[in-house]
């Protein structure tokens, strides 16, 4: 039934001059994100745009943002197994090799925020157990492994499909849980935080899950859309429909959930709360974050992707997905944005920066952030890496002979 | 030297006395060779009544921007000072959070970072309530080339949790003097007060000037709803004079 998603003709074709073209912007991205990355190890985090004030930034956005896009595609995958939704079974396999490329390309985006790279042995040798950081770790590893171990045992030679069927579907019950599970621990790394009522609240894990399949639904749909253009890969109609309606579900919830918490803050009036959300509300000074959500990430590819005349246009379909992406991302902005840049200590002269420059003062009421070329640049090869990675274990998925790995 | 386990150790602060010098915040940076831009110890301006909890996160008036200038309307104006560094917590967030145990908690309250341990990913500054902890940039800046105050590295448990030259890359902040409490002298902001507004002492003694601060004069902490159970107290400028 999987040769719906798998032409028939097995092997992908040879790098054509598009393909290295590709692959060599690939490679040139992610030389420059290393240079700029050994470029902020001899000078330091100053190099990039944070401070004492905003002391988490571009890397921590992109962090949240990969591990979102990984258990999109793992949650789509065994979501598929678990809850039998047929029209997603076919897409398992590049499910799960997102996800572990994904949560492998997140797991390296926190290594140029470290301030002490070099001591990163340290989380190993003394855990803190009360960290949530050292839980989402341990959650990293473990659902890479997972990834790998499902990757492996669904594209393993075996004369008993049957028997990898059933080894599938048990690994699926474990997929999803782990998947789940990832997105809150990723999420109480802020939402525990007493000292940031923007983070402080019991939403977050389901904001996370939720934004999670968006965003990983939206990237397998962009992955198959690029299959179909370059690699004349057929798929289904109905699983675009399962594909769009996924995402269009998701964006719902999404807002619904952000729309609570806009609620409750509004209604509450509480200082220290309403203090970061007028920041992201229209008249604030970061409320482009509040239109790049609801309005670009939001009601424009909601409503591609639910007109029936729309969503079975390919084109459409994947500047939706490329819309839900920003939305997604600017999501992880408001997120760090709205927790750091109004300290709870709202009193003059404000909150110390941690660096001088003459003529400046050095200390800030509203933090500033703006990210420099450092940034941007290891940013953008971390990027390309997970591009190359995808592309790549496509290129390798397409050339295990299918009608031999299929049921 | 390691803690004492049967000492507290504690700090009042009595805003009735405190003149907004920034004697103490400059003593610090002088004490702990602080480099340029930072600041392990601020002065906030305040207005009596409204210096600690939930009042104290509504936002200034922008016309009050700067320090020393009274906060409200005329005639009602009024104004007060908030010295803020690190509260050593007895449930700090700083400490639960960060992921190798640098910033720890000694048996004496203290709440130090370990300059060899941290692995600057910065997660106790995103969970501090109270903005006073300091990272390492870049190479430090100094004002003079040569190093001033304590000068030395201070190891207590064999971990150092105070030095000089600042490794770039590590997160630091207030450490109550640790260097001078252990061989009991008194932190040195309280030292260079000149009005003598910082009273430092022994917690668990009942006897002791903190404790009894704490206990008879209606000493408040610092944003103290969020449950931190910070060791630093302040005597607030409003309240009934016990004389």
């Amino acid at each position: 039934m999987s040769t719906r998603v798998e032409s028939p003709a097995a092997r992908p074709a040879p790098l054509g001059r598009t393909g290295r073209i590709w692959l060599g912007a690939f490679g040139l991205l992610i030389v420059l994100g290393l240079g700029a990355w050994i470029y902020q190890l001899t000078q330091g985090l100053i190099v990039t745009g944070m401070r004492d004030v905003v002391s988490w930034g571009l890397y921590i956005f992109t962090f949240a943002f990969f591990v979102g896009l990984s258990a999109g595609g793992l949650i789509m995958a065994s979501g598929a197994e678990v809850f039998g939704v047929k029209s997603l079974r076919p897409l398992s396999r590049i499910g799960v090799l997102t996800a572990a490329a994904c949560v492998a390309v997140a797991a390296i985006t926190i290594i140029p925020d470290l301030g002490k790279a070099q001591r990163i042995w340290e989380l190993v040798r003394y855990p803190q157990w009360s960290s949530p950081l050292i839980w989402d770790i341990i959650i990293i590893t473990a659902y890479f492994v997972f990834a790998v171990v499902d990757l492996a045992v669904m594209t393993r030679r075996t004369t008993d499909p049957s028997k990898r069927a059933r080894t599938l579907r048990v690994l699926a019950y474990i997929g999803l849980p782990t998947a789940v599970l990832l997105h809150s621990i990723t999420a109480w790394i802020f939402g525990l935080q007493i000292a940031r009522p923007w983070w402080n609240t019991s939403l977050l894990a389901p904001l996370f899950v939720t934004s999670a399949i968006l965003s990983g639904t939206a990237l397998i749909t962009l992955v198959l859309l690029a299959a179909r253009r370059f690699d004349r890969l057929d798929v289904a109609a109905e699983t675009w429909r399962a594909l769009c309606g996924l995402m269009a579900a998701a964006i719902a919830i999404d807002l619904f959930l952000v729309g609570s918490q806009y609620i409750t803050i509004l209604w509450g009036n509480v200082p220290r709360e309403r203090a970061a959300l007028d920041l992201v509300l229209p008249g604030g000074s970061w409320q482009w974050l509040f239109w790049a959500e609801w309005v670009v990430g939001g009601l424009v590819p909601f409503v591609l992707l639910v007109v029936p005349r729309w969503r079975t246009r390919p084109v459409l379909i994947g500047i939706a997905s490329l819309l839900v992406l920003v939305g997604v991302y600017a999501f992880r902005i408001e997120l760090v944005v709205g927790g750091m840049v109004k300290p709870l200590l709202q009193l003059p002269p404000g909150n110390a920066i941690g660096t001088y420059t003459p003529g400046e003062t050095s200390f800030q009421f509203d933090g500033a952030y703006h990210p420099t070329w450092v940034e941007y640049a290891i940013v953008a090869g971390l990027m390309a890496f997970l591009a190359l990675l995808i592309t790549l274990g496509y290129r390798w998925l397409r050339s295990i002979d299918t009608s031999e790995v299929e049921e | 030297m390691a803690a004492s386990a049967t000492k507290r150790w504690g700090m009042v602060i009595d805003q009735n006395l405190c003149i907004g010098c920034w004697t103490c915040a400059v003593g610090c940076k002088e004490i702990n060779n602080a480099p340029l831009g930072y600041w392990w110890n601020r002065i906030l301006t305040t207005t009596p009544g409204e210096t600690t909890g939930e009042s104290s996160t509504a936002i200034a008036d922008p016309a009050s921007e700067a320090i020393d200038v009274p906060h409200g309307t005329f005639p009602a104006l009024g104004l007060a000072y908030l010295p803020v560094a690190c509260q050593h917590c007895e449930d700090a967030p700083c400490v639960k959070v960060c992921p190798v145990g640098a910033t720890y908690r000694r048996d004496d309250g203290t709440v130090l970072v370990d300059f060899e341990r941290c692995i600057g990913c910065r997660y106790c500054m995103a969970a501090c309530p109270y903005g006073i902890r300091v990272f390492n940039w870049g190479e430090a800046e100094q004002p003079v080339d040569f190093t001033v105050g304590y000068g030395k590295d201070y190891y207590s448990d064999g971990r150092l949790v105070f030095t000089p030259d600042r490794p770039v890359g590590v997160v630091e902040k207030c450490t109550f003097c640790v260097e001078r409490i252990d061989d009991d002298v008194q932190p040195f902001c309280v030292e260079v007060c000149p009005v003598g507004a910082r009273i430092f002492g022994d917690l668990s003694d009942p006897d002791s000037e903190v404790a009894q601060l704490v206990e008879g004069s209606g000493a408040t902490q610092l944003l103290p709803d969020l449950g931190t159970d910070p060791r630093v107290f302040y005597l607030p400028a409003d309240r009934e004079r016990n004389v």
